[in-house]
């Protein structure tokens, strides 16, 4: 949209700009290029092809360091925002609009708008608070959220970070892009048709939670952290808009164990992670569903000069479920299942600005007619099953964010586009969902023009 | 005779280019160890600092010189000019050349790449 530098290209693009700001200082709070801005570093020091989240091994030290790091001097407001204008298209119609005000199918969207509060309050603590505004269900929520306490220090002579991360999302606080919170596609569409299930972990008590979890970072190698969930309470879920899902019973357990290596021209990661949740669904008190989510993740990235840059990213989920509550209500058929989530992807950037990537997904679960036949169009499965498999390929460009860039620390802007295909969709190929719909169906192309200021 | 004439040339070129090539590395390999190693942290351009500061024209150039870069207390006092030799002793070992200083960088351990990389800052100015 923007790639042609014509007079009238470029007064669109100012125009966008202002408009930007302008939608910026209308909300209440007001954060990403501020992480540039403070550190005096270029996006690229930080992100894979100049954007957020995915993070080089310089971002990720610069976060489990707590967002504090700085170039020393006075005056950086830690603020940044974000807009992101997006379009859908599905293979073949949805049976129902997907949100109010939409389409069955073509639908253009202003999907996000963000005001972070991003960087550092002083040498120990360092905030990514984002809030955000979506138009698709028309509430401002708050986002993702991860305060932080740290200290530096040495044990045994080597560099070592001691942490708090206080934070409303399992994994939001992880640096190394192979757990869901910053797991590829960083950017996808909310007006797709979504598969029925995910492990726990992935996703399902985003928000709805708070958790405080304690880590370490000995050595620029070794990370390991504990933490605990418990669910916001109703008054505060209404004030920051988020729809209560159900309830944590006591507080659910985090833990993650990784390796780090950064060898400056490459680097590697492996580690494991998980989480156990006890839920009373509904809020409705009793029995409880109790969910027991362990996996292993490793990530690969070639740096070299930075002028092709590889990046490997994986990460394997196994949840146990024992459905004492859905199951006595008659809500699960059985009361024991299992579902398991394979990420695997690998992109690749040239001169920080041309990106590319492909991404496979596979999930595989245990049949529930409770769970998962739930007799509708579009999103149930006649074969009860979750079994969802596809891809996902996305080209982007990024054409800010290096040294020399116009705006540099201010201008920011991907435009991407994505397409994501279905080789099997809740249970089958063909006719998941008993009317007729097939897993290619829900085939959707994506494309976004994302902007950071 | 001509023939004579272009080897002498050829052969004296040589032998004043060989010990340069050898001695103080090679620039064109050093730039793109600077990228691998260096640039993240460190623009050639004057007057631009990253996490650290502009390394142009950095050979000679006093310790902690640059005016508007916030230099740790130990790299404000190790007060020495930039040599060759300094260079070399500091990016292979940052904690131990200067201690307490704020390079948050391992170390390079390759004589050679170390050696191509001040070949390559010698020419930054
Ligand atoms: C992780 C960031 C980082 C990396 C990578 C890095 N540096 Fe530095 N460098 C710094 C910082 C920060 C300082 C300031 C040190 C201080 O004040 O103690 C510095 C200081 C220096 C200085 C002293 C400059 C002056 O004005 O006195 C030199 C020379 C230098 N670095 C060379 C290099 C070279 C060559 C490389 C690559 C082999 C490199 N650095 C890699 C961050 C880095």
């Amino acid at each position: 949209m923007f790639g042609t530098s014509t007079p009238r290209a470029m007064h669109r693009f100012r125009m966008a700009l202002v408009t930007l700001g302008l939608l910026a200082s209308a909300l209440p709070a007001h954060a990403v290029p501020s992480f540039a801005r403070q550190t005096g570093q270029d996006c690229v020091a930080c992100h894979v092809g100049g954007f957020g989240p995915q993070l080089t091994p310089y971002g990720i030290k610069f976060k489990l360091g707590g967002y504090t790091d700085s170039d020393g001097k006075a005056g950086h407001i830690p603020l940044s925002a974000m807009l992101v204008q997006s379009y859908t298209q599905t293979s073949k119609d949805q049976s129902a609009d997907p949100a109010k005000g939409f389409s069955k199918n073509d639908n253009l969207s202003l999907q996000e708008i963000s005001m972070f509060v991003a960087g550092r309050f002083s040498d120990n603590i360092g905030a990514f608070v984002q809030v955000t505004h979506a138009e698709p269900d028309r509430k401002t929520t708050l986002d993702n959220a991860d305060l932080r306490i740290v200290k530096n220090m040495q044990i045994a002579d080597k560099d070592t970070v001691l942490g708090i991360s206080i934070n409303n999302n399992p994994t939001v606080q992880d640096a190394f892009n192979t757990v869901p919170a910053w797991r590829f596609p960083y950017m996808s569409s909310e007006l797709a048709v979504g598969s029925a299930a995910s492990p726990l972990i992935d996703g399902a008590l985003a928000q709805q939670v708070i958790g405080v979890s304690a880590y370490g970072f000995y050595d620029n190698h070794w990370y390991a952290e504990l933490g605990g969930y418990n669910s916001l309470s109703k008054r505060i879920l209404d004030d920051i808009n988020i729809a209560p899902g159900d309830k944590i019973k006591g507080t659910s357990p985090y833990w993650r164990l990784a390796y780090f290596e950064d060898q400056r021209k490459q680097a590697y990661s492996f580690g494991i992670f998980g989480m156990d949740a006890h839920l009373l669904p509904g809020w409705t008190p009793g029995q409880t569903d109790k969910y027991r989510d362990i996996g292993i993740d490793g990530s690969y990235q070639f740096l070299g000069t930075r002028e092709h840059v590889f990046a490997l990213n994986g990460s394997y989920i196994n949840e146990r479920r024992n459905l004492d509550a859905s199951f006595g209500a008659g809500d699960a058929e059985k009361r024991h299942g299992s579902i398991n989530r394979l990420d695997v992807s690998g992109s690749y950037h040239f001169d920080k600005t041309y990106g590319a990537t492909l991404a496979l997904f596979d999930i595989r679960g245990s049949r529930d007619n409770g769970l998962y036949n739930s007799g509708e169009q579009d999103v149930g499965s006649v074969k009860a099953s979750p079994n969802t498999r596809g891809y996902t390929v996305q080209g982007d460009w990024t054409p800010f964010g290096k040294e020399d860039s116009w705006g540099n620390g201010w201008a920011n802007l991907r435009l991407g586009l994505q397409y994501t295909g279905y080789t099997k969709f809740n249970g089958a190929k063909n006719n998941y969902d008993g009317f007729g719909r097939n897993a290619s169906d829900n085939n959707t192309l994506f494309a976004f023009a994302w902007f950071a200021i | 005779m001509k023939n004579l004439k272009i080897s002498a040339l050829l052969a004296g070129w040589m032998l004043a280019a060989l010990p340069t090539a050898h001695a103080a590395g090679d620039a064109v390999r050093g730039a793109k160890a600077f990228d691998e190693e260096c640039a993240e942290c460190h623009s050639l351009k004057e007057g631009k600092n990253k996490k650290g500061p502009s390394l142009n024209a950095i050979l000679g150039r006093k310790s902690a010189s640059i005016a508007d870069f916030n230099y740790s207390d130990a790299m404000r006092a190790y007060n020495q000019a930039w040599t060759a030799q300094a260079i070399d002793a500091y990016i292979k070992a940052p904690k131990k050349a200067v201690p307490g200083g704020k390079m948050k960088y391992e170390g390079l351990a390759d004589d050679g790449a170390r050696q191509d990389i001040i070949a390559f800052l010698s020419s930054q100015h």
